[in-house]
């Protein structure tokens, strides 16, 4: 190539690669080139689904952008605020007398503190602020909390939320007459019992409805695999009289004849089969980090025809070209390599669905809730959890020799059973008891465990990585100081 | 055909064969076209010069509209300046006008041929190839032979301290020791040759011209190299220090500010779109002579040099020095390597004279390299910047 046309050459590739993406950005097609920053780990799943939160017209001024940026926080995690109770909720500062707040923190915002593609400054729980954010109001005026506290009157406001007292959001199990009142449990409980799963194991189904392995209907090929049907007639499907064509030839009604079957019969059901009997399950799934791909509030890819339409070129371009700027489709489920969380190399393929868990046919629920997660899940915590007294609890559980609910695996802290309609499921959104890790005091911990040693223990990382074998070595004053308060009358009496 | 003039003679000398100018610094090359001029003019008579003054003896045209027009502007103001003065008028005032018309002039000799030649349409260069090398090969063995031992004609001698003021021996004999001609030169300088009339004028204008040539080379130079090595320096600094870290303290900050207050973002954007548009168009500017008669090239080049000074610190403004992801390290790695490759231009375009005493030849391929890294680094930036600015205010 001659010299003199590098520059040309240059000008004329970037030119079109400008215009490409310049298509990209108000048409359609791949603009994970554009990102500006990686995104935080909550929402990196679906980062090239740019219009789940950049919801704004093209051109829109800055106010308007981030009040609809804004907007789309709230309609993904306003119901998790709420079942939170929220202790700065945005209605609280939408009220003009918080106006002299607004300049220092505006709190009316999740973007204030919640900064997107910012990896550099991203902190835990992807805040964006320096994390002593509470003295922007907790410094001064009635709001000063060294003012009627003395116990904190020499602590630093970098402590707040990082020594085990305070959440910005969560506090179900940090408000002082919560402490109050459970103050004084024990380490231990005298029958340690998680009670939603010990209820949850209890269930049982109908003895008449229970298929054996002779009554599957299926075709004769699929019925050749021994194993397959020896794991189904011994799994939670035969027992509920779940058959073959339930999965296998879904479209059918349940008295389908054979042949129809064997018409209609798919070997690997998609996990909207699942879904389609699992619906708590599959909703709650669709909301944590091993579903969110699948959220109903993700943006579908755009239609490039519409778009080329707005801009006067309906009809114009030609088929072919449309197609070409059509955005690439968000994979339906994550794999455990695209993870950012530490994984298992040799998992790194596998895709995170129903049938990853739980096995098709054996739907062993005990597997899925510690053995499933190992199988993927590569960090010290996971690792360390086969040497925990809480493994041994589980053995002890699985063998025989104790109740149900007595042993803890994965699914008991991470993926709690929960009522709804006094109907106990699994809650498969497991950020929904994940962080801050004082979450799973409530609905879990203290099934077991006194508040005191459960916050202590939540609050020293070095157990948590290992998996709580030990005692902690860290201790959170939060419950002395609020009996304190109350013994000295100093407290609201709202709490 | 009359004879040539000293200007187009020293022209023709700094032709290279692909119609070229050979690398001669600038204000050197001025120097000696003011030189060659008041040469021209001393050598029909026109003017004398003493210490103190250049006059004006005689007010009547050559003929010659390059040497009238000087004529013409030296009797408006004669007596009143000296020699230097002049030299250093004419050379920041004359210097782009006399070199068109003696280019004009040997064009219309059918000596050059004028060739315009575009890169990126801006960067417009005008080659003057030699068609007829007759007139340069006698001026060339001209030299050689007055380098030699034989006895000069006054002309020569004149000619040949034109050839020094401008360093272009070496490039002129590039297989001969030019160190060896330095005593001979110095010789040549001592002679009474020229006419009574005309050898204090032609004496005077050869020492000033070697001297101003010489202290403007040095000041821009030396001017030159600090600009540039200061953004050098601070382009590397981006390069090599790890990234500033933010106080881990809530409240309003400079830096937090500057790197993430949306407005402050777009002021320093723009600003740095501002400067980089500015740059650029000086270079044209520059390059296609717009601004030379206004203030100099110096001063504009190093002006240029100024504003990516300029372009490091409001980058650390914009940026913190951080390249971010995808598109923008795209951007920002164009733009550094934009700033890198022309501070290490300017460096070398200062540095030369360093150079070349130790010993570093053709460094004006060197410094042609550069400033072609310098342009190539600079293509893709308009695009980026479209796409960068589009996604601020799309998304």
């Amino acid at each position: 190539m001659s010299p003199k046309v590098v520059p040309w050459a240059v000008v004329a590739a970037t030119l079109l690669g400008a215009v490409w993406f310049a298509a990209a950005m108000t048409i359609g097609g791949d603009r994970s080139a554009l990102l500006i920053g990686e995104t935080t780990d909550a929402h990196h799943q679906l980062e090239i689904a740019c219009e789940t939160c950049h919801t704004a017209p093209a051109f829109a001024s800055a106010a308007r952008a981030e009040k609809a940026l804004n907007r789309t926080c709230r309609k993904c995690h306003d119901e998790e605020l709420k079942a939170a109770d929220d202790s700065h909720p945005r209605k609280k500062f939408r009220n003009p007398r918080m106006a002299a707040y607004w300049k220092k923190l505006d709190a009316r915002l999740c973007t204030s503190c919640h900064v997107e593609h910012r990896p550099e400054i991203a902190r835990v729980g992807a805040v964006t602020v320096a994390m002593d954010f509470c003295v922007a109001c907790h410094s001064e005026g009635d709001q000063d909390v060294r003012w009627d506290r003395p116990s904190h009157a020499d602590l630093t406001f970098d402590t707040c939320a990082s020594a085990g007292c305070h959440n910005y959001h969560d506090n179900r199990a940090l408000y002082e007459d919560f402490l109050v009142e459970h103050a004084g449990g024990p380490a231990l409980a005298p029958s340690p019992v998680h009670a939603l799963t010990a209820r949850h194991r209890a269930r049982e189904s109908p003895a008449e409805a229970a298929l054996a392995r002779s009554d599957a209907v299926a075709p004769a090929a699929a019925v050749a695999d021994p194993a397959a049907l020896d794991h189904w007639a011994g799994s939670g499907h035969a027992a509920a009289g779940v058959n073959c064509a339930a999965c296998h030839a879904a479209d059918l009604a349940k008295d389908a004849p054979p042949a129809e079957i064997e018409i209609h019969w798919i070997d690997a059901p998609p996990a909207e089969v699942c879904e389609g009997c699992h619906k708590p399950q599959a909703k709650t799934f669709a909301l944590g980090r091993h579903g969110m791909r699948g959220h109903p509030r993700l943006a579908k890819p755009r239609d490039p025809g519409r778009a080329l339409k707005k801009v006067g070129l309906g009809g114009v371009v030609p088929e072919s070209i449309t197609a070409w700027l059509a955005d690439p489709p968000l994979p339906a489920r994550i794999t455990a390599g695209e993870a950012r969380l530490p994984m298992r190399p040799d998992a790194a393929h596998r895709v995170s669905d129903c049938g990853t868990c739980h096995r098709p046919h054996a739907v062993d629920t005990a597997r899925a809730a510690v053995e499933a997660c190992a199988s993927c899940h590569d960090d010290s915590h996971t690792r360390a959890y086969f040497a925990s007294p809480h493994y041994r609890l589980r053995e002890t559980e699985l063998a025989g020799r104790a109740p149900p609910g007595t042993g803890v695996s994965c699914a008991t802290c991470h993926m709690p059973p929960t009522v709804r309609r006094r109907k106990v499921t699994t809650n498969h959104n497991q950020n929904d008891n994940l962080r801050p890790n004082e979450k799973m005091v409530r609905t879990v911990c203290l099934d077991c465990h006194g508040l005191g040693f459960s916050l202590d223990s939540l609050a020293d990382a070095v157990l948590v990585s290992r998996n709580f074998s030990g005692t902690p070595a860290v201790h959170v004053e939060s419950i002395e100081w609020a009996l304190r308060r109350a013994e000295s009358g100093e407290r609201d009496t709202d709490g | 055909m009359p004879m040539l003039t000293f200007t187009e003679e020293i022209l023709l000398l700094l032709g290279d064969e692909e119609g070229m100018f050979l690398p001669v610094e600038e204000h050197a090359f001025e120097c000696a076209l003011a030189g060659a001029v008041l040469m021209d003019l001393a050598f029909a008579y026109r003017i004398d010069t003493d210490p103190e003054a250049l006059l004006t003896i005689d007010p009547t045209p050559t003929g010659n509209p390059m040497l009238d027009r000087v004529l013409e502007k030296i009797a408006a103001r004669a007596g009143t300046t000296d020699t230097r003065t002049w030299v250093g008028v004419l050379s920041r005032e004359d210097a782009a006008i006399l070199r068109e018309q003696a280019l004009a002039s040997l064009v219309e000799r059918g000596i050059l041929e004028k060739r315009d030649e575009r890169f990126l349409w801006a960067f417009g260069t005008v080659r003057y190839p030699t068609i007829d090398d007759g007139a340069e090969r006698a001026i060339g063995a001209r030299i050689e032979e007055v380098l030699s031992d034989d006895i000069p004609h006054p002309r020569d001698v004149a000619l040949i301290s034109l050839v020094d003021a401008c360093e272009i021996l070496p490039d002129l004999f590039p297989d001969r020791d030019v160190a060896s001609f330095g005593p001979r030169i110095a010789l040549l300088r001592r002679m009474d040759l020229i006419g009574r009339e005309v050898a204090g004028t032609i004496a005077e204008i050869q020492r000033t011209v070697v001297r101003e040539a010489r202290a403007r080379a040095a000041r821009f130079q030396k001017l030159l190299l600090i600009l540039s090595a200061c953004g050098g320096l601070a382009v590397a600094a981006t390069l090599l220090s790890p990234p500033i870290p933010l106080a881990d303290r809530f409240g309003p900050g400079l830096l937090e500010s500057l790197w993430y207050d949306r407005v402050w973002k777009q002021w320093s954007g723009y600003l740095l779109l501002g400067l980089g548009i500015a740059g650029l168009g000086i270079a044209v500017a520059v390059k296609k002579r717009l601004v030379a008669r206004i203030a100099g090239s110096h001063g504009w080049r190093l002006f240029h040099i100024a504003l990516g000074i300029a372009c490091v610190l409001v980058l650390f403004a914009h940026t913190g020095f951080r390249f971010g992801a995808n598109m923008n390290t795209a951007l920002m790695g164009f733009f550094v390597a934009a700033l890198l490759s022309g501070a290490l231009a300017g460096a070398a375009i200062g540095g030369t004279p360093r150079l070349r005493k130790m010993g570093v030849r053709r460094t004006g391929r060197h410094n042609r390299a550069l400033i072609g890294l310098h342009a190539i680094a600079i293509c893709p930036l308009p695009a980026l910047l479209i796409v960068h600015v589009l996604t601020v205010y799309l998304y």
